[in-house]
């Protein structure tokens, strides 16, 4: 409602100096200086015209800071906006005082590294008792990311029309995603740092270095005490692939790799996956007459239960590196197990 | 508000602007003069927005009527300096940035998250929709100190709300409220999914649907033959996991005396796998929409 009076205000006081300029016009070869006056005259008299210009001002710089401190606070960044609306309440409905009105939104944005685009109708129906919204239209568009886990959750969403679903989902995948990398970098010893947002003029700052702490604190709990491995952890695609080998630079042939995906099911629920592949030379399989390798990846899913994803892959990369013999036991591990991470299914 | 007097003063007569601009005139007071009839609250907001909507329309115009205006001058003397266009346009590009950035902050709704910041910090509104049926929304007044406090919030006593924050409101606010809204949707979805099958499938109940508070657990004794004149079945929903919206442990039991016969159990165990893996009034929608000839294709 008060958006909307400024918005009145503001539209009438420009009214009156279109007004103004329409009735006055500067006659040929008036001087300049003369008309610019009575411009600011007209504008300065009737209403407060300056005054206005510095209100709406200062208040689109409140709505500016506002719209940073929901896009940290959400991790989602609206970039462009709009709106169409159609009236479709017809005569007989006026009648039984109902109102059916249908919108037309568009929206993009990004969350994190990835951007989308919506296209979406929304329709409302207004009776004396109630008000119902559906949404009766949803189409995403997603630039072509890395990802491609996304494109089979973006049809899923469309064709659920459940927008607030979408941006749940995609919260949840960007933050996995994020702990991945973090992880995969950990290992490999690269630098963690992630460069500080633009710090906002307004006193909103503070509240935006607080909410940022602590978003990077976030992620499921990284322990500080592991170690780097750069000569054994290989990242061939990258820290933001799924892939993350480990080798040993004396044992040749020998490679674990982790298939680390994230997936998101049916009710847009957000699940890691890992699964352990091995590489490892034929002579090695022959000897190994307990099926060792054969049940790695296996145990490494039990593995994954009870110690949680960066324990476990630490226990790997260890059990490569310090050359000693994999100890995996098919022996199911007693459930005591620090579990901080949700398990991946079975 | 000055509007109907700035006009009748210029009371000279030229050409086309102003015959142009007494029908925009005429217009603007018509409307104006509905608005001023007693109203509610209600009338008046959507009075006020027919009313920006004729203002900005008669903006419109009259802007294009000074850009006419001033091309035939700026024609006829080509020396003058368009200061005013300058003014204009600031005011202009000033107004329609404020727009935008306004509306861009309405769009947050359609996110799911949205927020109003207070004095003390900010009060967060978490909106829920079940597969396109936007539904209640929720709020949670949040003290932006460290450590952040929940001053008010309208959510409803069962949901953990307190086991939610104690794990995350201090580590990581967005994972905070976006666990918060995967409870408060899937609630909203269950609740939804109920009062459907009870408004609009009460033929096909025996009595009142039995739920609890959370609507994780529901119960109801039913038929599936639109005409049929017993309620032979008996199910039995429970959503353990509180941010889903189908079932995890589904029962369905017969009720009749007699002997289950081949095509009641097959029957039976159909319903089970509906439950699991459809909404609930989908799965009734089915029912009436077959008969007694099971929608098999919906079994995926």
């Amino acid at each position: 409602m008060d958006s909307q009076l400024v918005e009145a205000r503001a539209l009438e006081a420009e009214i009156t100096a279109l007004r103004r300029a329409c009735v006055e016009p500067p006659a040929p070869g008036e001087d300049t200086s003369r008309v610019r006056k009575s411009f600011r005259e007209t504008y300065q008299a009737d209403s407060e015209g300056w005054e206005l210009s510095k209100d709406l001002r200062s208040h689109l710089g409140h709505l500016e800071s506002e719209i940073q401190f929901l896009s940290t606070l959400t991790g989602i960044s609206i970039r462009h906006y709009s709106k169409k609306t159609e009236d479709l309440t017809s005569t007989e409905m006026t009648e039984k005082s109902i109102k059916k009105v249908l919108q037309r939104h568009r929206l993009s944005g990004n969350c994190h590294m990835i951007t989308f685009q919506l296209e979406f109708q929304l329709l409302e129906i207004q009776n004396e008792e109630s008000l119902s919204s559906v949404i009766t239209d949803l189409s995403i568009i997603m630039e072509p990311t890395e990802y491609s886990e996304l494109s089979e959750f973006v049809s899923r969403a469309e064709e659920r029309r459940d927008l607030f679903m979408f941006f749940r989902s995609l919260h949840f995948f960007v933050e996995w995603c994020e702990y991945r990398k973090r992880t995969f970098k950990r290992f490999k010893g690269l630098s963690l740092t992630t460069p500080l947002p633009p710090t906002p003029s307004t006193n909103l700052a503070h509240y935006m270095t607080v909410i940022h702490s602590w978003t990077l604190a976030a992620l499921p709990s990284q322990n500080p005490h592991y170690e780097k491995y750069p000569e054994a952890v290989h990242l061939s695609e990258g820290a933001s692939s799924s892939c993350m080998g480990i080798r040993n630079p004396s044992r040749p042939g020998f490679e674990l790799v982790i298939v680390w995906r994230i997936q998101i099911d049916e009710e847009g629920k957000v699940l890691p996956k890992l699964d352990l592949l091995t590489k490892v030379p034929l002579q090695a399989l022959e000897l190994d007459k307990n099926g060792v390798i054969e049940t790695a990846p296996l145990s490494f899913r039990t593995l994954l239960g009870v110690l949680g994803i960066e324990a476990t892959l630490e226990s790997l990369i260890k059990s490569l590196h310090t050359e000693r013999v994999m100890v995996f036991r098919q022996s199911r591990p007693a459930r005591t197990g620090n579990r901080r991470l949700p398990s991946p299914p079975p | 508000m000055e509007l109907a007097n700035t006009l009748s003063q210029d009371g000279e007569s030229r050409g086309g602007v102003l015959a142009h601009l007494e029908r925009l005139e005429t217009q603007v007071s018509r409307s104006r003069k509905k608005m001023e009839e007693p109203q509610s609250a209600q009338a008046e907001e959507s009075a006020l927005g027919t009313r920006i909507h004729e203002l900005r329309r008669l903006r419109d115009k009259l802007r294009a009527e000074v850009k006419q205006h001033q091309a035939s001058v700026k024609a006829s003397t080509t020396n003058v300096e368009p200061d005013q266009t300058l003014e204009i346009t600031e005011q202009e590009s000033l107004k329609r940035k404020w727009e935008n950035v306004k509306a861009i902050l309405q769009a947050y709704r359609f996110t799911g998250i949205s927020g109003k910041l207070t004095s003390r910090g900010v009060c967060v509104c978490i909106s829920t929709a079940f597969e396109g049926n936007l539904l209640d929304s929720y709020f949670v007044d949040l003290v932006m100190r460290k450590p952040l406090q929940i001053h008010h919030h309208s959510i409803p006593v069962f949901i953990p709300l307190e086991e939610i924050s104690a794990k995350y409101l201090q580590t990581n606010i967005q994972h905070f409220l976006f666990t918060l809204c995967e409870y408060l949707n899937a609630y909203s979805g269950r609740k939804y999914q109920a009062d459907r099958l009870q408004s609009d499938f009460e033929a096909f109940l025996a009595g009142p649907l039995q739920r609890n508070s959370l609507c994780n657990l529901l119960s109801f004794t039913y038929k599936a033959e639109p005409e049929g004149q017993s309620f032979p079945f008996c199910a039995r929903l429970l959503y353990k996991d509180l941010t889903t919206t189908l079932p995890t442990d589904v029962t369905v039991t017969y009720q009749g005396t007699d002997a289950l016969s081949t095509t009641q159990e097959e029957q039976r165990a159909a319903h089970e796998n509906l439950f699991f893996t459809k909404p609930l009034h989908q799965v009734f929608t089915s029912f009436a929409r077959k008969g007694d000839k099971l929608d098999m294709s919906l079994v995926s």
